[in-house]
């Protein structure tokens, strides 16, 4: 204790403990699980998903949607409430976070959890609408607009097909239509690719599961 | 005034130690300079905060604006106060206890003062530039995404290479010290410098410069914020505590004899404690047990550390101080206490099943960062800037100001965190409660949020307008 | 000799004894020590064998039993959820409707299969709605209800087992195997029924749950 290296080496040794089990083991371990195959398909869980997902996630991580999301539906022996909330089928293992290249776990949940968002709200409009929006898809909603994801132009002859049918509240001038940028489709086809629902070996059957509603 | 509160020496001469006057002499510029840009980033990061805690209740103000989002002031304000308030003042006080604890000048190397002086000073610019561009890469959309490391590659290395060219100089001065024997204030620094490097440099490997697979990811991260807060920051401030509360009561730590075992439980159960963060998440159950087990034993530690320090207070009650500095240190030993006991109410499963996910694991966040962590540094930091300059400078009302606000402003802010997160996560238990009627009862909350962080800024302010008009000095409040 | 303190040397020794290095405190000593055990034990029974792949720390045992797994959640529980966020509106929270207006479903013959009532005629009404005059407990109502198609088939046997088995009503639980094949069947109707028309579909009783759980 009273000589530096005494000191350091006692320091080392207790750092050692915990760095052992919560950074070399999950790196070793967890950090070295594999896809498994669908028993039904073949196809490999968790599913890959597209570029565009992809880049989407980048967005997710500047945007900074961790701070209000989390991305996890906790263990049953802990809490049934993420399921009975609808959102998630089964609670969420280290495997379904294979193919991100960040894990946003997340820490707070001023937003709803987003694991499942993808089975919970499958439609890319509604997305569209809700980034643009928020307060005008949901009531009372506290979730800050990404209107600057998205682009005001003026209507060429005919509306674009990608435009958004937004509320009156949100709808642009007339003559105008609100397009999405391709940061902001990016995005949305990131949240859609995030469903844990398929069934992995360590995480218990999803049969006679219901599925949620908009919540 | 406890202009001599070092050294602890009867004999200076016999032992070596040298005049307190001149350690500081040595020290003086660097050490200003980190508390002075440390209190810079702790009105900015107090600002952010009042702008997020508005932005909850008002989304529609500053909506649409990229560089406003909460998304992205979130991670400002969360790393504003880890690295740039809390990190330099650890530093300036690590340093500081170093140096005078040892009984040494940063100077009594063969290179010379000037060299040292030099590189940690550069170190600080490095350190300030790399937390002001990081911050604003942040802004303009350039974060990393993962929470607490939000910084891109080229701040995070910078803030890693200038920690090392300063904290070295604290692991010399340990070796260089006069006393045999070491006192706990010193074990603690050491550990809190050794693990810096070894915590942040790991953390920034696996997770942003080169990240390991996402799978990995979870315990990492939980591990990366446990560590930072209890065996980097927390470890100086409660070096503070053990150097300074007897000093300044003039008295003994009490039961000495227990302290070995709350450091060595300390630093143990501080690597684990990030555990807590995952309970239920998605790890293996023997992870979710240790954060249950680990919050629960870390009150060994909180217990032991409360006896050796709040004993002397207790057992000596005739012994009371003027000190601007004690108020602070008692108030971050009472928010000490408070946080062990939340963080183990709310590690244990069904009540982690409500709470997590709310403010509650918010409040907890704060009272680790702006209680047990930031004020036994403010008490180093009232003690620390007389002794440097030389002279009593600080303004008795403003100080009195920034305490009282202070006071008021961090229990308000835990208090209405906690109320809120407990309230919502009882209605969140409730699967027939739909979320976003919840979110709505949490409004008079948020607002009370703001006002406290409103508080906050406002001491914050108080004590740079404080620190300002003491190192303005003699050229612009002569004295009357 | 102890630094923490700013006095001389003889009145150093005299402190320490005094009030600085008593004995540890057993009592102290005994509540970290059980502590501990506590924690051991807690270990030991909730880690899940320390498995990698376990994450239910209820799900191994010390004596390394059988993976238990996480049972589904409660139909009644999702479906009073649904409930609370689809039906309330005109059914009320009581289940009462409102007089003259929404029928109630509180000892309703369309709800508990009464009578010429079946549980495929319940389906049928979920999944495309009603219109016109329809006679429930007596009472004549004339209004409209929306249909519920976009609900999956998990969704309305849930809810069709939460409000048989609320507000006094006790019939047997609908099983989503059953929603699913009377939507399959229902290919001719899209409009909303009308009750003549939905009464004269061949009654269906939903079998009950398939034996393997």
């Amino acid at each position: 204790m009273h000589r530096l290296t005494t000191l350091l080496s006692g320091i080392f040794l207790v750092f050692l403990t915990s760095w052992i089990g919560l950074v070399a083991y999950p790196a070793l371990q967890l950090g070295k699980l594999a896809p498994v195959p669908d028993a039904d398909s073949g196809a490999s869980l968790p599913p890959v998903y597209g570029g565009e997902a992809v880049a989407g996630q980048h967005i997710y991580a500047s945007e900074g949607c961790v701070s209000c999301h989390s991305q996890q539906v906790r263990q049953t022996s802990v809490t049934r409430i993420d399921i009975e909330r609808g959102w998630g089928v089964r609670p969420s293992v280290a495997r379904d976070y294979l193919r991100d290249s960040t894990a946003f776990l997340g820490t707070i949940r001023i937003g709803q959890d987003l694991s499942n968002v993808g089975r919970r709200l499958p439609e890319a409009a509604w997305h569209y609408r809700h980034l643009y929006a928020p307060a005008a898809v949901s009531e009372g909603s506290v979730m800050p607009s990404y209107r600057y994801l998205f682009t005001l132009s003026k209507i060429q002859g005919q509306r674009s097909a990608e435009a958004l049918d937004l509320s009156p509240e949100a709808a642009p001038p007339a003559g105008y239509e609100v397009l999405p940028t391709a940061d902001a489709k990016n995005l949305v086809a990131y949240l859609l690719s995030l469903k844990h629902d398929y069934p992995l070996p360590e995480a218990g059957p999803v049969k006679n599961i219901p599925a949620a509603v908009t919540h | 005034m406890s202009a001599h509160l070092f050294p602890m020496h009867h004999s200076e001469a016999a032992s070596g130690a040298v005049d307190s006057r001149v350690i500081d002499d040595s020290m003086r510029l660097p050490v200003l300079i980190l508390f002075g840009s440390a209190l810079h980033w702790l009105i900015a990061a107090a600002l952010v905060s009042v702008v997020l805690s508005i932005e909850l209740f008002l989304p529609g103000l500053l909506g649409g604006i990229s560089f406003l989002s909460y998304g992205r002031l979130a991670p400002i304000a969360r790393d504003l106060f880890l690295y740039g308030w809390a990190s330099q003042a650890a530093l300036a006080a690590g340093i500081w206890l170093t140096a005078r604890l040892a009984g040494r000048p940063l100077a009594s190397s063969p290179f010379g003062g000037v060299l040292q002086s030099t590189l940690i000073i550069s170190a600080t610019v490095l350190w300030n530039l790399a937390v002001l561009l990081g911050s604003l890469a942040i802004l303009a959309g350039y974060s990393t995404g993962v929470e607490w490391l939000e910084y891109p590659t080229w701040a995070s290395a910078t803030l890693f290479l200038a920690f090392l060219l300063i904290g070295i100089w604290a692991l010399l001065l340990f070796d260089r010290r006069t006393n045999e024997r070491a006192e706990v204030a010193q074990w603690y620094l050491v550990a809190g410098f050794c693990s810096f490097p070894w915590i942040y440099g790991t953390a920034n490997l696996l997770l942003t410069w080169k990240p390991v697979q996402a799978s990995a990811q979870g315990p990492i991260q939980a591990w990366f914020h446990g560590s930072f807060l209890s065996l980097w920051l927390l470890p100086v401030a409660l070096a503070a505590l053990y150097a300074l509360i007897p000093r300044i009561l003039g008295a003994h730590l009490h039961r000495r004899n227990l302290a070995p075992l709350g450091f060595w439980s300390l630093l143990l159960l501080g690597g684990w404690s990030g555990l807590g963060h995952l309970i239920g998440g998605p790890v293996p159950a023997w992870m979710t047990a240790g954060g249950v087990v680990s919050s629960a034993l870390f009150l060994i530690p909180v217990v032991i550390i409360l006896i050796n320090l709040l004993g002397i207070v207790l057992h000596h009650p005739e012994k009371e101080s003027q000190s601007l500095s004690f108020r602070f240190l008692i108030f971050g030993t009472y928010a000490f206490l408070v946080l062990g006991v939340l963080s183990a109410l709310i590690s244990w499963p069904d009540i982690s099943g409500i709470v997590r996910f709310t403010g509650v694991t918010e409040a907890e966040t704060q009272l680790w960062i702006l209680g047990a962590i930031s004020l036994p540094l403010l008490g180093v930091l009232y003690e620390a800037i007389p002794q440097l300059l030389g002279r009593d400078c600080w303004c008795r009302t403003l100080a009195d100001l920034h305490y009282w606000l202070t006071v008021v402003g961090f229990w308000l802010l835990v208090g209405v965190l906690a109320l809120e997160g407990f309230f919502t996560g009882l209605a969140l238990s409730d699967p027939t409660v739909s979320f976003l009627n919840i979110a709505s009862y949490a409004y008079p909350f948020y607002v009370l949020e703001a006002a406290a962080n409103l508080i906050l800024l406002s001491a914050a302010a108080i004590l740079g307008i404080n620190m300002t008009r003491a190192l303005a000095g003699d050229y612009f409040f002569p004295k009357k | 000799m102890n630094h923490d303190h700013p006095h001389s040397p003889q009145q150093d020794e005299a402190a320490c004894e005094s009030s600085t290095n008593r004995p540890l405190s057993p009592w102290l000593v005994g509540a970290f020590i059980l502590a501990l055990f506590w924690g051991g034990f807690y270990l030991a029974f909730n880690s899940g064998g320390f498995r990698q792949d376990v994450y239910e720390s209820n799900a191994v045992n010390w004596a390394g039993g059988a993976v238990v797994v996480a049972a589904p959640p409660d139909p009644k529980v999702v479906g009073k959820r649904l409930y609370s966020q689809n039906c309330i509106v005109c059914h009320q929270a009581n289940g009462m409707g409102v007089p003259g207006q929404f029928p109630p479903l509180a000892g309703s013959e369309w709800v508990i299969s009464e009578g010429n009532h079946a549980d495929n005629h319940l389906v049928l009404l979920m999944l495309n709605g009603h219109q016109g005059p329809m006679q429930v407990k007596g009472q004549s109502y004339n209004n409209a209800m929306p249909q519920w198609k976009q609900l999956t088939d998990d969704q309305i046997a849930s809810l069709l087992t939460y409000i048989r088995s609320d507000w006094g009503n006790n019939a047997p639980a609908i099983d989503p195997a059953f929603v699913t094949q009377i939507r399959k069947g229902d290919g001719s109707q899209s409009d909303p029924w009308m009750q003549a028309q939905l009464l004269a579909v061949p009654p269906v009783k939903d079998p009950g749950a398939p034996a393997a759980k």
